[in-house]
């Protein structure tokens, strides 16, 4: 009985080695469990995509009755073309705000560089209520790799950690373990963006410099430092500004421009 | 052979219950927050099997949902190991027929899962710790899943005693005497 309570315990002992070292393991090398990762995610998604089919079929029901699959075909051409001018009318947008800066230093040029984007469809979300992470239906043989940047229509989503053969794994720009480099549009000045739990639709800027003046409804977008996000892709609006007694201290609520919880087509920018 | 045979069920059922989780919790949700079905599954498996295999389910349902959204392979993993050996724990400890004792043990069962996950976590990913956004979210978690478990009591209890006949023949004869 003792012996058998010994064993018990030292199994214990030595999962729980196991899954450490797996932490770490994951930490250090992600590339070498992606062929586990595509195990897992190969059994659940055939069935995962079903109930996703199921989901969007009931959402389009009202249309599905009156049997006309030309009209969802062209609303579904009519979607993409939008999203795809809206990529293009925020692009323009930034060279505007660009052009002006660099009439400003006029001997400074820089080009814009046109994005190559994949599109792609959300088919999972997370089910813990304290992380955000999104699966998508593109992977390795469709060109993606890690830290590739995501946007939807609107704005920023977030940026692929982990990538299978069919599927990638992208960290949101909500997720508290996210953070974003940012400017402000009309300042010009530097803040860190982060995730917060308290609220699915509030991004916490910090780290604002003392000097700064921030305006309500501002335009905050990335900055390109960092590494992983390119400069210029909107994030949001700030919201609400919050000052304590402290000036170092002090934040600013942003509003992000893309709704994460109807999140379902996003694209993929390619560099 | 009969034990196999459950075991590849409970596999079954923990598939469903996180396509449950993943689809229509998504969706059915308190003040936007989701219920964690998962804990409460290994839980009764600790509860109504053997310990080595609440730890086994949990370790083996945790890396499944890890590699499918975690952002570190393991967390996920040690917390639900340590939900499965609770539930024996538990087993050993407290009376199933009561029914708060059962409510009390997916209290402290989520409580201690989420708390450690979201440590964990933090720890790992370096981001900063918010306490009173956490609580909020968690005291509400709870509450939803005490409610899932008061619902679904009655499936619980009946193919938690099949479960003990299926594991262990012995055990209440030695347990009394």
């Amino acid at each position: 009985m003792n012996r058998n309570k010994q064993t018990h315990i030292l199994g214990g002992v030595v999962t729980v080695v196991i899954l450490i070292l797996l932490i770490f393991l994951s930490n250090v090398e992600t590339n070498k469990l992606s062929y586990l990762e595509s195990v897992a995610t190969s059994i659940i998604n055939p069935v995962q995509r079903i109930f996703t089919d199921l989901r969007n079929k009931i959402q389009g029901n009202s249309v599905y009755f009156s049997n006309m699959d030309s009209i969802i075909a062209e609303n579904e051409e009519l979607k993409k073309k939008n999203s795809e001018l809206e990529t293009e009318l925020r692009e323009l947008e930034i060279i505007k705000a660009e052009n002006t800066t660099l009439q400003e230093y006029m001997n400074l040029s820089e080009k814009y560089a046109d994005y190559n984007t994949i599109p792609a469809y959300v088919i999972n979300k997370d089910v813990s209520n304290y992380s955000s992470t999104l699966v998508l239906n593109v992977g390795k043989k469709d060109g993606i790799e890690e830290k590739m940047t995501v946007i939807a229509d609107k704005g920023l989503v977030g940026n692929v950690i982990s990538v299978t053969e069919n599927t990638c794994k992208v960290q949101v720009i909500i997720d508290s373990a996210s953070t974003v480099s940012c400017t402000i549009s009309t300042t010009n000045e530097s803040i860190i963006c982060k995730g917060t739990l308290e609220n699915d639709q509030i991004l916490r800027a910090s780290y604002i410099p003392t000097g700064a003046e921030l305006i309500q409804g501002d335009t905050v977008y990335t900055s390109g430092v960092g590494g992983i996000y390119p400069k210029g892709i909107i994030i949001g609006t700030i919201k609400e500004i919050i000052t304590t007694s402290n000036i170092t201290d002090r934040y600013a609520k942003v509003e992000p421009a893309v709704d994460f919880s109807k999140i379902d087509t996003v694209l993929i920018i390619k560099n | 052979m009969r034990k196999f045979t459950t075991i590849i069920v409970l596999m079954v059922i923990f598939f469903i219950i996180f396509f449950m989780q993943a689809n229509v919790f998504n969706a059915f949700t308190i003040a936007g927050i989701k219920p964690n079905l998962v804990v409460i599954f290994i839980l009764f498996i600790g509860l109504f099997t053997t310990q080595t295999l609440g730890i086994g389910f949990g370790v083996v349902c945790g890396l499944i949902i890890d590699l499918i959204y975690g952002k570190v392979i393991g967390t996920t993993a040690i917390m639900l190991c340590i939900i499965g050996y609770l539930g024996s724990y538990f087993d050993k400890n407290f009376s199933k027929e009561n029914k708060l004792t059962i409510l009390l043990m997916v209290f402290g069962a989520t409580f201690i899962y989420e708390l450690g996950l979201y440590f964990i976590n933090s720890i790992i990913l370096d981001f900063d710790r918010e306490y009173f956004a956490f609580f909020k979210i968690l005291i509400i978690e709870i509450i939803y899943n005490i409610l899932l478990t008061i619902i679904l009591y009655p499936i619980i209890q009946k193919s938690g005693y099949m479960l003990e006949r299926a594991f262990k023949r012995n055990n209440i004869l030695t347990r009394y005497f």
